[in-house]
């Protein structure tokens, strides 16, 4: 089977490269076709990397604190250019200060993110609930 | 003839040229030249007109080889429709690689195919279609769909279809009936540039079928040679002078015309070291852009139009307003020339207006954002500072050297911005005083250092060293 395209990129004004080369490998040897946008990655790249590579799913991170003003509209913006189902993945340090990420979650969960995961999650995990989640939307599409 | 001797000709839309070379052993050498008025309706007539008045005495129906090459830019030239899917990724990268090729870009439009703009593809009557969209085993969806669109529309030029690898087979089968050649995406990766396919593909489209069209393939059976369109002549002289020529490594053309002005340049488009993070596709290292809006003549009203602040600032508003009437006039009387000084002010702004807003559409553009770890610069687009050589050809920029009026090029740049332009900061002009690039493009495919050397010899300096303030960053930062 061909390996599912998805994009991945750090959101807003953030220049963390690191993580971002971290992911790019891990989610690469975990069978999905990558397309990385590195950093300081607006939604509109995003949304642009997402038609032209036909992805299903992208993964935006965040590390410096302004997650919420980068996130927010991203979900909306996806519509208004036709990417109706796609799968938004957020993780990272979505928030300053100790918010709990309960709370975190939720606030990005009403965004209109798929998922939202913090600083200590576990990449496997994030790996196996995307290829769950990729399957189902394929399901219903079927 | 001498034996060691060629000829050149380019047929424009207005004047076919011609030229005889002397081919020394390491260069060529201007003997004689001619020129004719292009006979649309039956291009080699004004082909062997100029012939004739290069070399009177001879029978050009005889047998027997001559060492000819040509370039043709009449009948509207190489006239390319686009049609991609992001404006910014493989729409931008397929109008690079049109006109790389040589080609005016007559229509494009990213996205999905509407009535309208299938309407405009028919109107404006292109040579070639070129189809593109999705990264290799990306988006599928809408190359199939325009594909399906352009088969049920009354274009009837050849398709040539650079986009998705997977979605091949449905855009061959909806094109079944139709003139249609694949060639490797121009975007196999996203953001990575492809674009040598496309450029062979566009230009054997052109031999084989454009050629015929424009009844050129007479000119073809008998000397044995194929034509160029004439941008892709100058194109691959650009590309021989850099690579050939130790001092030419950062440098520029503008061809300023009556209908269009076509800005080429060869540098790298992005340096690592001067710090700035690049956002967008990397732009090749030889780049040419077309507009079509900027000219001196035929676009002369638009030229005004786009340039109207440009022109206000040079001019004021009274000045302004007697430019329009002058512009009015050239509308009536594409062929004038100018009469007085007056006129010759005229024309020197608008050529200036031209210049002005070619380079700034051709050059990318940085700006600083503010991060938790500081300013960071952000460039999209080519980086023009390095170069130190402006090249400037066309009928209207020979004729100034000749006559030696100045020439406007990177004044009124602005000196602070959001977004400042990434335009050469110092550089020296060189005249093609004698209007001979495109003849010389013509032989840069087959002896590129020959070529690029004569290019230079028939190169005049003109004025000093222009320099360009360097724009200070609004919020104040510096940059390499």
């Amino acid at each position: 089977m061909r390996p599912k395209n998805i994009v991945l990129g750090v959101i807003g004004f953030d220049c963390h490269s690191v993580g971002n080369k971290i992911l790019e490998t891990f989610f690469t040897e975990a069978g999905f076709k990558v397309h990385n946008l590195g950093v300081m990655v607006s939604q509109e790249e995003f949304i642009n990397a997402a038609i032209e590579t036909n992805s299903k799913a992208i993964m935006v991170s965040s590390l410096y604190g302004h997650g919420e003003i980068d996130c927010a509209g991203l979900r909306e913006r996806c519509i208004e250019k036709g990417l109706d189902d796609i799968l938004l993945y957020v993780g990272g340090n979505l928030v300053v200060g100790k918010t709990p990420f309960a709370q975190v979650e939720e606030k990005f969960l009403k965004m209109g993110y798929d998922r939202v995961f913090g600083p200590d999650c576990s990449l496997e995990h994030v790996a196996e609930l995307l290829h769950q989640d990729l399957l189902s939307r394929e399901e219903k599409e079927d | 003839m001498s034996e060691a001797a060629v000829i050149c000709v380019d047929i424009g839309s207005t004047w076919t040229k011609g030229a005889i070379f002397r081919h020394d052993e390491d260069r060529f050498s201007l003997v004689k030249r001619a020129s004719v008025t292009t006979t649309t309706d039956h291009l080699p007539d004004a082909f062997y007109g100029v012939l004739n008045q290069l070399e009177p005495k001879r029978d050009w129906s005889e047998e027997g080889r001559v060492p000819l090459y040509f370039s043709s830019s009449a009948k509207g030239g190489l006239r390319v429709a686009v049609v991609g899917l992001v404006p910014e990724m493989s729409l931008h990268i397929a109008r690079l690689a049109a006109f790389s090729a040589g080609a005016r870009v007559v229509a494009s439009f990213p996205y999905r195919l509407t009535r309208s703009s299938v309407a405009e593809i028919e109107r404006s009557q292109p040579d070639i279609l070129l189809l593109c969209g999705g990264t290799d085993g990306g988006n599928e969806r809408y190359v199939t769909e325009n594909a399906q669109v352009i088969a049920a529309s009354d274009f009837g030029g050849t398709i040539v279809y650079a986009g998705n690898n997977l979605a091949t087979d449905a855009v061959a089968d909806a094109l079944a009936n139709r003139k249609l050649v694949v060639c490797e995406n121009l975007m196999p990766e996203y953001g990575k540039l492809n674009t040598e396919p496309v450029r062979n593909a566009i230009r054997t489209v052109f031999l084989d079928s454009i050629v015929t069209g424009k009844g050129l393939s007479e000119i073809v059976a008998r000397f044995g040679v194929s034509p160029v369109p004439t941008p892709l002549a100058v194109f691959n002289l650009v590309q021989a002078m850099g690579e050939h020529l130790e001092d030419w490594q950062n440098f520029a053309v503008i061809d300023l015309g009556g209908a269009t002005t076509d800005f080429y340049s060869f540098s790298e488009a992005w340096f690592p070291e001067s710090d700035a993070i690049i956002k967008g596709i990397i732009e090749p290292k030889v780049k040419r852009t077309v507009e079509g809006d900027l000219g001196m003549r035929i676009s002369a009203e638009s030229a005004f139009i786009s340039g109207g602040d440009y022109l206000r600032t040079a001019l004021g508003d009274e000045g302004v307003l007697s430019l329009q009437d002058y512009v009015h006039r050239l509308l009536q009387n594409p062929a004038h020339l100018p009469t007085d000084p007056k006129e010759i002010e005229f024309d020197r702004h608008l050529a200036g207006a031209c210049i002005h807003h070619a380079l700034l559409r051709h050059a990318g553009t940085v700006e600083e954002v503010f991060t938790t770890k500081g300013p960071v610069l952000v460039q999209a687009g080519k980086d023009l500072r390095r170069i130190d050589k402006i090249i400037g050809t066309g009928g209207y920029l020979a004729a100034c050297a000749r006559n030696q009026q100045s020439v406007l090029i990177g004044d009124q740049m602005p000196e602070a911005a959001e977004k400042v332009p990434l335009v050469p900061q110092s550089f020296s002009y060189f005249a093609d005083r004698d209007y001979l690039l495109p003849f010389i493009g013509c032989l840069a495919k087959d002896f590129p250092k020959q070529a690029a050397l004569t290019a230079v010899d028939y190169l005049v300096q003109s004025g000093d060293q222009v320099q360009i303030p360097s724009p200070t960053l609004c919020k104040g930062g510096h940059f390499l």
